[in-house]
């Protein structure tokens, strides 16, 4: 009897042990996945917050590049109208003329945008035509003009090796400015919808300005004067669509040309 | 007893398991599936211990881990633990840089008292 009461007792002693090594491991464990939880809590955090810092970086990085590269292509505008004296603010008052009609032809504003930004490059091509040419008072001879008229292709030719969309829509823009709806323009003689839209877009943004500006070769014309030979050159070397635009919305083209005057 | 390598991966550490037993671990831990990842490894040390051989260090050097990988090392603690003498060790290094490293090797050394785990500054 005695050695079987102590049997029990030796089996419940021994079950209290196993139990309690168990409850032991048990809490043991628990507390171990509490702390890889905060751990893993914390880490998550400070990953998170650096993953944040980062993009913010990269943002900033991006919005540098594309600034340096509106700078650039800025730039080598102005640099081409020093060179033949004009007025700083003729390239300023092409890009906002050019994305304007850009917006109202229905173009997205991220294309009106890269127009605005590449169409004050559209006389590039000027830096390499001799200055006395390019500055010369009075009218060309034809000869002279025949060689003014290469600026054209030259601008083509500077910029056309470049991937990047916003040089190569100023390649082009350069390229097909002087074409005419018509196809007597140049340098190709392209007619109505063979030239890209920025280049005819470019095509009436320039000469309106260059209409109402002097030049070293000519006074600026009344704005009576412009409007009848807009009118008139309606399909002929502007495309009808963008004359519409112009007349439609007269005010925002006046309004831009008051903002960026030459001082 | 064979010698044991397992390849670096993107998201698994390199592993090499020495007969004369040195265990080392060097790069990131965070596979899909952890526990089936380092269950040869786990065998390999549980077979390590029924050998005659004592004496068996472990340097760790994870730079990057989750936390399932954290649980992991738990468990190879544990194993390690069952058959601890002082002809066991840890060596747990970490980069001064990496905090989460360093926090993790106090984890273990608050955890397993009676293992001996050296923190080691690279």
């Amino acid at each position: 009897m005695e050695s079987g009461e102590n049997r029990l007792i030796q089996e419940i002693e021994d079950l209290k042990l196993n139990f309690e090594k168990t409850l032991n491991k048990l809490t043991k464990d628990i507390q171990r996945q509490e702390k890889i939880m905060l751990r893993s809590d914390k880490r998550q955090r400070e990953e998170y917050d650096e993953l944040q810092k980062k993009f913010a970086e990269v943002e900033a990085l991006q919005k540098e590049i594309e600034e340096t590269q509106k700078e650039v292509v800025f730039t080598m505008g102005a640099i081409g109208e020093s060179r033949s004296k004009e007025t700083g603010n003729h390239v300023k008052r092409v890009a906002e003329y050019s994305k304007l009609f850009g917006i109202y032809l229905g173009l997205s504003e991220e294309e009106s945008e890269m127009l605005k930004q590449a169409s004050p490059m559209h006389d590039i091509g000027k830096v390499a035509i001799a200055d006395a040419i390019l500055n010369k008072p009075g009218r060309f001879t034809d000869e002279e003009f025949e060689i003014m008229k290469n600026h054209s292709q030259l601008g083509f030719e500077m910029l056309r090796h470049s991937d990047r969309p916003l040089l190569k829509c100023a390649s082009i823009v350069a390229y097909e400015h002087h074409e005419k709806y018509n196809g007597k323009g140049y340098p190709r003689g392209l007619k109505g919808d063979e030239i890209h839209i920025h280049g005819r877009i470019t095509a009436i943004a320039d000469v309106f300005d260059a209409l109402g500006s002097d030049r070293c070769y000519k006074k600026a014309w009344s704005d009576e004067k412009i409007f009848n030979l807009f009118k008139e050159e309606r399909g002929e070397h502007f495309d009808a669509k963008l004359v519409d635009i112009f007349f439609k919305h007269l005010d925002e083209f006046l309004d831009i040309r008051a903002k960026f005057a030459d001082v | 007893m064979e010698n044991l390598v397992i390849e670096e991966t993107k998201y698994t550490p390199k592993i090499s398991l020495d007969k004369n037993g040195i265990v080392s671990m060097v790069g990131k831990s965070y596979p899909e599936n952890t526990f089936e990842f380092y269950e040869p490894v786990m065998e390999w040390i549980r077979e390590y211990f029924k050998s005659e051989n004592k004496k068996f260090t472990l340097n760790m050097e994870i730079t990057y881990f989750n936390s399932s990988s954290s649980k992991l090392f738990f468990d190879l603690f544990d194993l390690i633990e069952e058959h601890n003498s002082e002809d066991i060790e840890v060596n747990w290094i970490y980069d001064e840089e990496n905090e989460s490293a360093l926090e993790a090797g106090e984890d273990f050394q608050d955890d397993f008292e009676g293992l001996k785990i050296n923190l080691v500054k690279k």
